[in-house]
This record gives structure tokens, C-alpha cells and sequence, in this order.
């Protein structure tokens, strides 16, 4: 396997693990870890280059020295924690009901989760081994048992400069019968944000979570978000990446307990020379349980997007059913979209199916529309709108209907015009 | 006073010649049908009229309420007035039917220089000529022509057609795939359309719509040049005997 080397970025992390956490064994383990950026022979970096990453002269951004900050808060009626160089500000964040709590955790119980896991092609995984030696603080959002929260909780990441790169690492435990809508949005300024998210969503939980990816346009983002689930569990993830320059939204799920449902899906908006990639691997280990990931993109000038999904279907994950679906429409001939959707299947009893379009947007509808009086400009708008409203109405939680729809909406007006300069 | 003058006109579609020559006249208020056996360019015609791209002229002169189309662009055209029931309406999903009736109806209503109508307004108007025209609410609430039958579609262009109130529509073989009741009440809809203003040029295959409306003029299109022009009585002529006839004579 060959790598892209960064000595200055590898060295920076080292020092930073060693002048912090010289003790803390876990760390120095995730970072001995990582020894470089994946190469494009990688087969799951392939399609998502990291040597513009690789060029970037970063370092892990040091304790700070109580610079002034703020919180760009979007959602006003819900309970917001505010995030700062993956660091949780709780001057900035709202008071929480008792249902729900915040903890920091020592690294031991990440290892506990992880020793849960037991799948090593994670273990290879970038942001997991620099966030796991690297984030500032373990923060545990734990929605307690039986709990309902009726206001969404609104995660905002914000902070960095271009020469850093921060870690945020967040435990997300949804407890038994607990339900949940979360809303996490990336404003992040840093040349490289790696969050690393777990959940473990037990017996009967239900977490809606939201993502919106806007952080700046020089941001690499390399999101992982690694899913537990139990049984009868339903997590119901859906993004929305419109920024950055470089952003991965990556997702591993394990679907562990029967009868649980987990749904992945997004729309990525990309524009100039920017790019945004959608990957996961949904794990079917037992029977009866359903998956989906569907996204659509709409891409212009020269940028560029991926879809990689793969469905892993154990040999006794009887009875699973696991649906992909991804579509792009390009809006500029020097656009590229790709698309890799895969089954792994030892079972023999499951309805799995998969597909993949990639297109322009349709002549005959833009004439059906421009003969009814209608300008071009708007039929392509009307046309993209329509195009992505369809998976907004049908996978995005209620509470964060309207945000998501406007946000779509007002990206694509921005992406519409510049196509024509 | 004609609203419609299209004078000598050669188009090529992918390099091929389909009009060689068409001219035709159209006066406010009256109804031409166009007849003709496949290929001889009917849809082109429309094509052109509309300003679908690949359709433009490669000689000869259109003119529209006084106004040179090739000077105009497609939506600029149905802005003014022009309109075209297409022969296979187009699906667009995701694409509300009220929205996108809005959205035309008030660009025509901009360039008119008249107020647009707000949604409640254009509800009512919208609900009120659906009624005459037998259309549910329930289908103004799905998305443009998607799970419309074939019935279905082409009343909606009818539809969308009293709603714009244009100066001149084409109905590009808006029988066909009718059956007799759906074909009467897409009938009703164009003579209700019928006035002094307004005039209309109806393509078809088949004397039947001819039955249901009643053209002042009936001209067959062969070849991409027209054969031969007359009043209704022509149409009963090509049902009898056919095109060949009138085709070899010309």
C-alpha cells in the first residue's frame, strides 16, 4: 500500500500527542497509526484524492488562549451546544433538561468501543486515528433511557484557521426508548476539520440526525461517523454537504440488533473546483433489519462528487432489505460525478438492489417549461429544485424540513448563476 | 388582420431538409387544421413556431403580432402570446402542477404589464377553469403530467392553455390517444378558447377533431410545403380518398 507522505503534518501530530499526552497509551497508539495519507491506490480514496491535503502545511491547533468566539446559531428553538476547536463551550451552549447529559470521557472508553467493533478496515481510517490521538476533549452526549426530547438539540462546529487542523470527537449514547433529533452544522475555518462521531443507539432509541456541511472554502473536512445499533433501533441520518473544499462525509454503520432500521441519505452541492464525497458501509449482522442510502447530487463548473456505498449482508442476515440509489445531475460539461455502488452478500434471502444515474438536466423538460413562458435560468432552477426536493420530502425529519429546503434552495440559486458567468 | 404570417420558410432539423418552402396566413379569430401523413413536418412546424432549439429558420420570414420570432427566444414567444399543446406532454417530477401553472401564467401576466396574482388569486382562477374543463383538484395537486394518463395529459395542456389565454395555440395532435369522451371534452375547451381575439391552428392526423371543431381553413401539409388549402370540406375529401390524390396532383 503506498502513501502520501507528509512529514511536516505527521511530525506536527507526533509532537502535539507527545507534548500533551505522553502518557496516554491509546493516543500514542492511534497516532503511531497513522503514518500517512492514503494514496489513490487505496481503493476507498480513489475517486477522493487527498494530495491536496497532502500539501497543506498543517498542524494540530494548540490549547487556546481564550481568543474571543462565538456561535452561529441557526435552528433558535432547540437546545444548541457550541463547539469551538472541537472543544464544547458550555458559556456559549444552552442549559439541558436532565434527560439529557454531557461528560467528558478518558480515551479507555474509547477503546471500548472500539474493542466492540472488531473491524479493521476502520481501524486504517485517518480521522479515526488522528482525532482518536488529537481531540482536545472525549465529549459524551448521552440522551438518558425512556427519555422523549421534544426540541431538537443543534450541534455547531465553528473555529480553526486555515493553518490548523482540529478534532472534534463526540459519543453520542441514545439510551433505551429514547428519541432524539439532532441538528450538526460545520462552519468550520480550519485547513482540516476531522470529526470523529460514534453512536451507540440501543434497544428501541430513535435518533434523526441532520448534517450540514457549509464549512469554509479552503476547509478539508473528513467526517466519520461509526453506528451502533441495537434492536429495534431506528437511526435516520440525513446531509446536506455545500461546502468546504474538500469534504467526506463518511459513515459506518452496524446494524447489531434485529428489526432496526438505519437510513443514509444526502444531497451534495458542489461548485468551482471543490469536492464532496458521500461514502458508507452498512453492516447487516443480523436478520430483519432494513437499509437505504440514497443520495443526489447536482454539481457545476469544474467540481467534482463521489457516491461510494457499500452493503455488507452477513450469511445470517436473513430477511435484510437494503436499498441504494444514487443520482447526479452535472450542470457544467467539466463537472464529474461517480458513483460506486456495492454488495457484499453471504445471505440468501434479502431484497438488496442498487443503482446510479448521472446526467444533465432533460431538453424536453426545459422547452416544456420555457414554452410555457418561462426563462431558461428558471426552468434549470425549477428542474434542480425538483430534483433534489423529491429526497428532502422524503427522508428529512420535519423539525429540519424548512432549513434544509432553504438552504438547498439558496445554494442552487448561487450555483445556477455562477454556471452562467 | 393576420396575427400569424409565415412566409416562405426552409428549416433543417440535423441537416436534413423538413420545411421546403411553407408559407401560411392566419387571421385573428380563425382556426386552420393542418393535415398530413407522417413525416411531411407537421411537428416541426410547431417546433418552429414554439422556438424549440434546432428548429430555426434557415430562410424565409415569421411573423408573430407584427413581431420577427427568430428575433425572439422560446419563453419570450409564449410570453407574447404563442402557445403549444405538445403532441407527447412532458413529466416533471417534483415539479408541482399549481407552481409551475403559476409560475407561466404570471410571466405572461409581467410581460402584459398586469399586476401577478398571488397564490390565493391564482388558486381560484386556477379551480374555476379546471371545473369547466372537468379536472379534479386532486390532479392540480401531483406533479406536472406525472401519473397522468394519456387522457389526463392532454386535457391539462387544454387546461394550461385557457389559463395562459394566448393569442395563437397549436395543438400539435392533441386526438390523439383520446378517446371520444375525453376528445369531447378537450374539444369544448378549444371552442370555449375560440374568439374574435384568439386563433388557433390544430394539427391532426384524422378528420375526426374536425367533427368536434370546425375549421374556417383546412390545409394539407405534405412533403414540407402545403399541397393544397381549402375549407372543411377538404378534410372530408382526405377521409374519403385519402392524401395520395391530392399529394400526386400538386
Amino acid at each position: 500500500m503506498q502513501h502520501k507522505k507528509n512529514n511536516h503534518y505527521l511530525n506536527e501530530l507526533k509532537k502535539f500527542v507527545n507534548d500533551n499526552y505522553q502518557n496516554d497509551k491509546i493516543r500514542t497508539g492511534f497516532i503511531n497509526n497513522f503514518e500517512a495519507w492514503p494514496s489513490g491506490k487505496v481503493e476507498t480514496w480513489r475517486l477522493s484524492r487527498l494530495g491536496g491535503l497532502a500539501r497543506k502545511k498543517l498542524s494540530p491547533l494548540a490549547f487556546s488562549k481564550n481568543e474571543k468566539i462565538s456561535c452561529n446559531k441557526i435552528l433558535t428553538d432547540c437546545y444548541t451546544l457550541a463547539f469551538n476547536d472541537g472543544v464544547y463551550i458550555e458559556t456559549l451552549s444552552d442549559k439541558l433538561p436532565e434527560s439529557i447529559e454531557i461528560n467528558l470521557l478518558k480515551t479507555s472508553e474509547l477503546k471500548t468501543f472500539f474493542d466492540s467493533i472488531e473491524n479493521f478496515d476502520i481501524f486504517s481510517h485517518p480521522t479515526l486515528n488522528i482525532s482518536g490521538a488529537c481531540a482536545k476533549e472525549l465529549v459524551k452526549i448521552k440522551i438518558k433511557s425512556n427519555s422523549k426530547i421534544e426540541k431538537p438539540i443543534q450541534i455547531v462546529q465553528s473555529g480553526g484557521k486555515q493553518k490548523d487542523s482540529i478534532h472534534p470527537l463526540i459519543f453520542f449514547e441514545i439510551e433505551e426508548q429514547a428519541s432524539v433529533s439532532i441538528l450538526e452544522v460545520f462552519n468550520s475555518n480550519s485547513g482540516l476539520i476531522t470529526p470523529l462521531e460514534l453512536f451507540r443507539i440501543k434497544k428501541n432509541a430513535k435518533l434523526d440526525f441532520v448534517k450540514i456541511f457549509e464549512d469554509k472554502p479552503e476547509t478539508h473536512n473528513l467526517s466519520l461517523s461509526i453506528k451502533i445499533l441495537e434492536e429495534d433501533a431506528s437511526c435516520n441520518c440525513f446531509s446536506l454537504i455545500k461546502g468546504g473544499n474538500f469534504t467526506r462525509h463518511e459513515t459506518h454503520a452496524f446494524l447489531r440488533g434485529q428489526k432496526c432500521k438505519f437510513d443514509f441519505n444526502g444531497i451534495y452541492l458542489t461548485s468551482k473546483n471543490n469536492h464532496h464525497d458521500f461514502t458508507s458501509v452498512i453492516y447487516h449482522e443480523v436478520p430483519n433489519c432494513e437499509s437505504s442510502q440514497k443520495v443526489r447530487g447536482v454539481l457545476a463548473d469544474r467540481s467534482t462528487g463521489v457516491f461510494q456505498g457499500k452493503v455488507v449482508v452477513e450469511e445470517n442476515a436473513q430477511k435484510t432489505s437494503a436499498q441504494q440509489m444514487s443520482k447526479a445531475v452535472l450542470l457544467s460539461d467539466q463537472a464529474n460525478s461517480n458513483s460506486k455502488p456495492e454488495l457484499e452478500i453471504y445471505a440468501d434471502d434479502v431484497v438488496c438492489s442498487h443503482g446510479a444515474t448521472v446526467g444533465e438536466l432533460d431538453e424536453d423538460q426545459i422547452f416544456y417549461l420555457v414554452s410555457r413562458g418561462i426563462s431558461k435560468d428558471k426552468a434549470r432552477s425549477i428542474l434542480t429544485e425538483a430534483f433534489l426536493s423529491e429526497i428532502v420530502e422524503g427522508s428529512v425529519d420535519k423539525l429540519f424540513f424548512e432549513l434544509v429546503h432553504s438552504k438547498t434552495k439558496l445554494e442552487l440559486k448561487n450555483m445556477l448563476n455562477l454556471n452562467y458567468d | 388582420m393576420a396575427i400569424l404570417n409565415i412566409n416562405n420558410v426552409h428549416l433543417n432539423v440535423e441537416e436534413k431538409q423538413i420545411l421546403k418552402g411553407i408559407s401560411l396566413s392566419v387571421n385573428k379569430g380563425e382556426v386552420h387544421a393542418i393535415m398530413g401523413p407522417n413525416g411531411s413536418g407537421k411537428s416541426t412546424l410547431s417546433y418552429m413556431l414554439a422556438g424549440r432549439e434546432g428548429y430555426e429558420l434557415e430562410s424565409g420570414q415569421v411573423l408573430f403580432d407584427q413581431m420577427d420570432i427568430s428575433t425572439m427566444s422560446a419563453d419570450e414567444r409564449a410570453k407574447a402570446g404563442m402557445f403549444l399543446a405538445f403532441q407527447y406532454p412532458v413529466e416533471l417530477p417534483g415539479v408541482s402542477s399549481m407552481n409551475f401553472l403559476r409560475e407561466a401564467v404570471n410571466s405572461r401576466r409581467k410581460y402584459l404589464g398586469e399586476a401577478e396574482l398571488n397564490h390565493l388569486d391564482f388558486v381560484k382562477e386556477a379551480r374555476r377553469i379546471a371545473k369547466e374543463m372537468f379536472i379534479k383538484d386532486e390532479m392540480l395537486k401531483r406533479y406536472v403530467n406525472v401519473g397522468f394518463s394519456g387522457g389526463e395529459k392532454k386535457r391539462f395542456e387544454i387546461f394550461q392553455m385557457s389559463m395562459l389565454n394566448p393569442k395563437v395555440a397549436v395543438l400539435d395532435e392533441t386526438d390523439s390517444g383520446l378517446d371520444v369522451d375525453a376528445l369531447k371534452i378537450v374539444s369544448d375547451g378549444v371552442n370555449n378558447f375560440r374568439s374574435k381575439e384568439n386563433s388557433v391552428i390544430l394539427i391532426t392526423h384524422y378528420q375526426r377533431l374536425l367533427d368536434y371543431i370546425v375549421p374556417d381553413y383546412v390545409h394539407i401539409l405534405a412533403d414540407g410545403v402545403i399541397k393544397k388549402s381549402g375549407g372543411p370540406e377538404l378534410a372530408l375529401h382526405v377521409e374519403k380518398n385519402g392524401y395520395a390524390g391530392i399529394i400526386n396532383a400538386a
